[in-house]
């Protein structure tokens, strides 16, 4: 029964059933809206109240925490001293030159490898997919703590595997995790081993949604493999890319488990986010921690809206 | 039928009730002590032996051990748990979170207790005593004490032309030592890890200080001195064994270069009286043990009492505080202090244990374990004016762990970005000057 049977009789005037009619139509638009409203908000609620409790409340927090100096449940403001202090400190540069590096170290080697394996995946090794398949995968279901130490041994630099097969070819292996710009290579290679599972799966679901009579087209205008690649493969493939790209960046500015276990965050991998661990738990100074943390929080803001912007452009959407 | 049943089940009800009134009763009286420790692998499973005897040895007091994390995470927990309001009855905090302790909020001092309790300090050994201590007595409870020691692999030793290493040697003796070693082919002198433990150590042993007012100890540390005199020479001398190929550059760690040492790679290695025992049983060679270097320019002094002691935490109820304290008396006990000895290398806390009879036969056939204890007993405690040497006390400052890490982030400095030992060390002192500023003006000195 609706709400226009169940009305009193029409009053004899016209126009005021009309508009009457009218009105109720409206309001129940309105009331249908609402209720619709509501019934979204009721469907969003539990990840807003999550949010809320798990990420807003604390990135406030952990902002107002950034102004002040403290310890043992004592504090002083400060202001936005530790800010300052990072900015006039040589160190936190370094941090964030080691940070760079390790993003263009990570990401475009992680999503080229991750393509080719794909694309061998989807047409010279399509027999024995399944098993290929198994083997890049295998490393994603490894905590990241016993990947860790896996590497760990591989690169000891007198009792580990690496430099024991280099010496069969004679060559005189580095020692890996301690000197120079090695412990930053090992990281990177340990962490792009790691992602290289997820990566290609998601590149190869990427591969497999390209619609096939493409490829049988340009087969019958002659196209070879490499051109097929180029031209139908690449670009139908750059919405996987561009989502790639965007976790892989947020991913390698979460690394912490390799840093941690490989070098003990040793000064030339500490990254911004190392470098949040390192002050609040090594150094004790929580204020400072943070103030990183902060920064960290605002970088991964503007690098979101800035690779969806910028690269959201370039995107080929079939 | 109906009857007996009731029956049945009235007497069943009624012996329910008595088991319940009585276990209730029973954890009325039993009060359980939060312990927690930073003791992994074999040290973890002789702590828990210990924590077991105590709880079978009486039934009022039951003690939950709760394995922490290294030093750093169990002090980073304790820091934490203030703010929760989450606080262990017991906790074990190492030598480098004196001061911080001493400054913690709501730690009961164990001189306290022994005051009340009528408990006689003096059978600690000395240095160890004095290294928890404040003006009243001792803050904390003795507990796991240790110092560096020099092990090294016989075999090689000997085919260097060496039957034995001398107990007091400096860097420049330690050297030709080495060279000698190297000459016999061996990969590598020696290993040890870039940690913050050993400069501490060997400036100790070249007399050096580490903070101004006499290393804290007279005044609160406000100023970092490592980078003058001795501190230089000192880290001159560890630098270079990285940079002159005598050590493999194994980074900051405290195990890996028991592989090294262990897989016959390096003739000697650089490690806490602890690991006496996982050494032993790893290597298929004999291993001897010696002191630590000191520098050329200074005689040797001895070492700095490491490890860690037992910390009471004031949990605002009287018997708990006392249950707590029966418990760090227990383990204070010669059994254990002969168990945990004898388990892990850590040295007995005790005077009194010198002469006994089963520590003096497991010495005999252990003389590796008697090395770090003679290395302390033969430590200088007083000069020659009849001050306290205030070099072998230890360096005592509010967030140490921090400063620490700052000699362990110099090592790579030298060797990685080409800087002197004397720029890495005022570059840290600077940094460390900092955070001691900032630790004083927090904490109110």
């Amino acid at each position: 029964m609706d709400q226009s049977t169940s009305n009193p009789p029409p009053t004899p005037t016209v126009g005021l059933t009309n508009k009457t009619k009218r009105e109720s139509e409206a309001d129940r638009q309105r009331k249908n809206k609402l209720s619709a409203a509501i019934e979204g908000y009721l469907y969003l609620a539990p990840t807003l109240i999550a949010l809320t409790i798990f990420v807003f409340i604390p990135v406030v927090q952990s902002f107002q925490l950034s102004l002040t100096r403290s310890s043992f449940g004592r504090s002083i403001d400060v202001g936005f001293d530790n800010y300052v202090r990072l900015f006039n400190d040589d160190r936190y540069h370094d941090v964030i030159w080691t940070t760079l590096k390790f993003t263009m170290g990570t990401v475009p080697i992680g999503i080229a490898l991750a393509v080719v394996l794909a694309i061998a995946l989807s047409y010279p090794l399509k027999h024995l997919s399944w098993f290929y398949r198994l083997l890049i995968f295998v490393p994603i279901v490894i905590s990241t703590a016993v990947t860790g130490v896996l590497f760990k041994w591989i690169y000891h630099p007198t009792v580990g595997y690496l430099n024991h097969l280099l010496g069969f070819f004679g060559i005189d292996g580095p020692t890996w995790l301690t000197q120079g710009d090695w412990p930053l290579v090992s990281i990177i290679i340990a962490v792009v081993w790691r992602q290289i599972g997820f990566n290609t799966i998601i590149a190869l679901a990427g591969i497999q949604n390209i619609d096939g009579t493409l490829y049988e087209a340009a087969k019958v205008d002659g196209a070879n493999l490499w051109h097929r690649i180029r031209h139908i493969t690449l670009p139908l493939l750059s919405p996987t890319l561009f989502f790639l790209l965007i976790i892989n960046v947020i991913g390698s500015l979460q690394v912490f488990g390799e840093i941690d276990i490989l070098t003990n965050g040793s000064i030339s991998t500490r990254t911004m986010l190392y470098s949040i661990y390192f002050e609040a738990f090594r150094s004790q100074n929580n204020g400072g921690a943070s103030a990183q943390a902060f920064i960290l929080f605002l970088l991964i803001v503007g690098l979101s809206f800035m690779q969806f912007v910028v690269v959201g452009k370039k995107v080929h959407y079939q | 039928m109906l009857t007996r049943f009731f029956r049945n089940a009235r007497v069943l009800t009624l012996g329910l009730l008595v088991v319940l009134l009585s276990s209730s009763i029973q954890a009325q009286e039993t009060i359980t002590i939060e312990f927690w420790h930073a003791m992994g692998g074999g040290l973890g499973e002789t702590v828990d032996e210990i924590v077991a005897r105590f709880n079978e040895s009486q039934d009022e007091i039951v003690v939950n051990a709760t394995f922490q994390g290294s030093y750093d995470d169990t002090f980073n927990a304790l820091i934490a748990s203030l703010e929760t309001d989450t606080l262990p009855n017991v906790t074990q905090n190492f030598d480098l979170a004196a001061q911080t302790m001493f400054d913690f909020p709501g730690l009961l001092p164990a001189h306290e207790m022994m005051a009340l309790d009528g408990f006689d300090a003096s059978i600690f050994v000395p240095a160890v005593a004095d290294y928890y201590s404040d003006d009243t007595g001792m803050v904390a409870m003795a507990f796991n004490s240790s110092t560096p020691i020099v092990y090294f692999n016989v075999d090689v030793l000997a085919e260097a032309g060496y039957d034995e290493l001398p107990l007091d040697w400096d860097f420049s003796t330690f050297k030709e030592v080495c060279d000698a070693v190297l000459a016999t082919g061996i990969e590598s002198c020696v290993t040890l890890g870039q940690v913050g433990w050993y400069f501490e150590q060997i400036l100790a042993n070249s007399g050096g200080l580490y903070f101004n007012n006499d290393n804290g100890r007279t005044g609160r540390a406000t100023e970092a001195v490592f980078n003058q005199g001795q501190g230089v020479e000192v880290f001159e001398f560890l630098t270079s064994l990285y940079t002159e190929g005598y050590a493999p550059d194994l980074g900051s760690t405290w195990t890996d270069t028991d592989a090294s040492f262990i897989a016959g790679q390096s003739a000697m290695e650089l490690d806490s009286t602890a690991g006496a025992r996982g050494l032993q049983e790893g290597a298929d060679f004999i291993i001897d043990t010696t002191y630590i270097p000191h520098s050329d320019s200074s005689d040797r002094n001895g070492v700095v009492i490491g490890g860690a002691a037992l910390w009471l935490l004031d949990s605002g109820d009287e018997a708990t505080n006392l249950a707590a304290w029966e418990f760090m008396k227990f383990v204070a006990q010669p059994e254990q202090q002969i168990l945990w000895h004898t388990n892990t290398g850590y040295f007995p806390v005790r005077t009194d244990l010198a002469d006994n009879e089963e520590l003096g036969a497991f010495w005999m056939d252990n003389p590796n374990f008697l090395t770090a204890i003679e290395q302390l007993g033969s430590t200088t405690t007083t000069l020659e004016d009849g001050s306290p040497n205030y070099a072998v006390l230890g360096g005592r400052a509010g967030f140490f762990p921090s400063i620490r890490q700052l000699i362990v982030d110099a090592y790579r400095r030298v060797i990685d970005d080409g800087l002197t030992a004397q720029e890495a060390l005022d570059e840290a002192a600077e940094r460390a000057n900092q955070i001691l500023a900032d630790y004083n003006e927090i904490v109110g000195g």
